[in-house]
């Protein structure tokens, strides 16, 4: 009961601090760009290819024509990847903003001190103010991703892979994020938090790249196996890469791995599935992070 | 609600038929670091009492304090509230608080300030829709709770913070230094609020380093200093120990002094007034007529009570020179 009396409480904070209504502003437009971006360019492109085309000599050759569709599968494919990327990125972002500013600026300036003397244990305090942050992001994430894989479907007919795993998966990604900036929120202070969380999140993405330059003369364990430590650290970067499979078209990613021979496609997407191994290590890192948070703040002084 | 309420004060131990006392510190002792800030505090407060905890900034009054509403752990000893330790939050359900610093919320208005606090202590939407602007209206913020705290004055948030101490109808609140932000009339506001919760039955705690704000309400005080208890018990033991005559003549010389020696000892002599240490009042008519039939001129001869004060800086100041 006092859990959902914290979350509607930090849900009106969210209000009221003008985060709400920034979200969705800073959201409409970046969707409107996209949208704008996404149908412009994609007309644009499938103009020219279907003039190439036209131009080709022997109109019965079917060829020219699966080539033509199949470019523009991995050009839309290429878009909504991009943009997805963006999502995720501010979505997180906004995870990790939100975790540091959740307990310890509370903490600091003694607002806190009130509201814990009530009734209220230290574990539903941390939960309300986790859930109604992981319910606001989760929606921006499902609004803001939704928003985005609609534009391709009406502009290009673009089919998903599978939508539920990738808006899943990055729902997690966030939560992921939230989770161990809030953590840091009840044992630093909340610059030193924001800047550890900061560097946390920068390796982790770096952590995605190694992974991925190890791959790219495939063999390069080293490079992998350094990676996926860093992605065990913060699994931000491992799960949206494991969303960005479920973004794409089953029949791109069929084509991709002939036409490359198993190459990996993108820098910042992933043409595997999630291994399921670091999936649940995703699955059960917030748990932990929300575990710890509650074992390290029950024992501080306020 | 209220009839409940004092029907669970009334409420003896399970067994012992004794009371449950408000407030049980037992050799309560807080390390920061290596800054000690409570070495071994033992005190307890009776249910219905007005209990003043004194003491210069830095005594360890607030620690002691967030120790009882388990906002801090002792490093020793042992607290209870109502019987049951402060950490389980269930202890904390009969307790209101106003934090030193009393900051809140700012981004909300007081009324959801309230609703809040409302919520967490267990009321009812109707009882809070009844009870806020009662508060509000007992602090003297009657119509300004749908402001943000943002735009409140320091004494309106001090006020504010009152509201939330007072507003689930606790049986023990805790006041920390409650008069810090107010001017004189918001602090004859706090006297009488003090006042009227006794009256009420309800225990209050009260910090501060004001003598004359306990000296007016206090029914019993504990003076502490560098995290120990100097001196505790009625305010009329600690204060009135010693009475003391102050005398106003036309003239002070030997024979005078020696006069007056026979009926208290002479504390000090300022120009023609002299301060007489007495064991009782009942000298003060004879020692008149004394000086009158031995040709002095009595301008005034008033019984000074030594004030908390006087005891607090001789106890405090002791200490110091140890």
């Amino acid at each position: 009961m006092n859990v959902l009396v914290v979350a509607g409480w930090t849900v009106l904070e969210a209000r009221r601090r003008k985060l709400v209504l920034a979200g969705v502003v800073l959201s409409a437009a970046f969707v409107a760009l996209f949208a704008l971006g996404f149908t412009l360019f994609y007309n644009l492109e499938e103009r020219s290819l279907l003039d190439a085309q036209a131009q080709v000599t022997d109109p019965t050759s079917m060829g020219g024509m699966a080539g033509a569709r199949e470019q523009l599968v991995v050009l839309s494919s290429v878009l909504v990847v991009l943009g997805l990327y963006g999502v995720q990125f501010l979505a997180a972002l906004l995870g990790l903003f939100l975790g540091v500013a959740s307990v310890s600026p509370e903490v600091d300036s003694g607002a806190l001190h009130a509201v814990l003397a009530r009734p209220l244990s230290r574990l539903d305090y941390l939960l309300g103010r986790f859930l109604a942050l992981a319910g606001m992001l989760a929606a921006y994430v499902v609004v803001m991703s939704g928003s985005l894989l609609l534009t391709a479907r009406i502009v290009a007919g673009y089919e998903a892979g599978d939508v539920t795993r990738a808006v899943g998966l990055m729902i997690l990604q966030v939560l992921v994020v939230l989770a161990v900036s809030l953590l840091g929120s009840t044992v630093l202070p909340t610059l030193a938090n924001g800047v550890v969380m900061l560097a946390l999140f920068g390796l982790a993405w770096l952590g995605g790249v190694i992974e991925f330059i190890g791959t790219v003369p495939p063999g390069n364990d080293l490079m992998v196996n350094l990676g996926t430590a860093v992605s065990l650290l913060l699994p931000a970067d491992a799960v949206w890469r494991g969303a960005s499979y479920h973004v794409m078209p089953p029949s791109l990613l069929v084509a991709s791995s002939l036409v490359n021979q198993g190459g990996p496609g993108l820098p910042f997407a992933s043409t595997t599935p999630m291994a399921p191994t670091m999936l649940a290590w995703a699955l059960a890192y917030p748990a932990a992070c929300i575990g710890l948070a509650v074992a390290s703040f029950r024992r501080r002084d306020l | 609600m209220s009839r409940t309420a004092s029907a669970e004060r009334a409420e003896p131990t399970a067994g012992t038929g004794q009371p449950v006392p408000a407030v049980v510190a037992s050799a309560l002792h807080k390390a920061f670091g290596r800054r000690v800030a409570l070495h071994d505090l033992t005190l307890q407060v009776g249910a219905g009492e007005v209990f003043g905890f004194l003491g210069p900034n830095g005594a360890g009054k607030t620690t002691a304090m967030k120790i009882l509403l388990g906002l801090v752990r002792p490093t020793g000893g042992h607290a209870l509230v109502f019987g049951r330790p402060p950490t389980e939050p269930a202890a904390r359900r009969r307790v209101g608080y106003l934090p030193e610093h009393f900051r809140f919320q700012e981004w909300a208005t007081g009324e959801e300030l309230l609703g809040f606090h409302g919520r967490l202590s267990g009321l009812g939407a109707a009882e809070r829709a009844g009870r806020i602007p009662e508060v509000l209206e007992r602090v003297g913020l009657a119509g300004r709770g749908g402001e943000r705290v943002r735009r409140y004055s320091k004494g309106m948030t001090q006020r504010l913070g009152l509201a939330l101490a007072l507003l689930h109808r606790p049986d023990l609140v805790l006041l920390d230094e409650p008069t810090s932000a107010l001017d004189p009339v918001g602090r004859r506001d706090v006297r009488e609020l003090v006042r009227e919760l006794a009256a009420g039955g309800v225990t209050v705690f009260l910090n501060s380093h004001l003598l004359t704000e306990v000296e007016a309400v206090c029914d019993r005080v504990a003076i502490v200093n560098q995290g120990r208890v100097i001196a505790s018990g009625p305010l009329g033991d600690l204060a009135g120990a010693v009475t003391q005559l102050r005398l106003l003549l036309d003239r002070v010389d030997r024979d005078l002094l020696a006069l007056v020696g026979r009926y208290g000892d002479v504390v000090r002599v300022e120009g023609t007034a002299v301060t007489l240490a007495v064991d009782a009042l009942d000298v003060a008519p004879d020692l008149a007529t004394v000086l009158v039939g031995s040709g002095y001129r009595l301008y005034g001869l008033v019984p000074v009570q030594r004030s908390l004060e006087d005891v607090f800086v001789d106890l405090v100041g002791e200490v110091r020179e140890r």
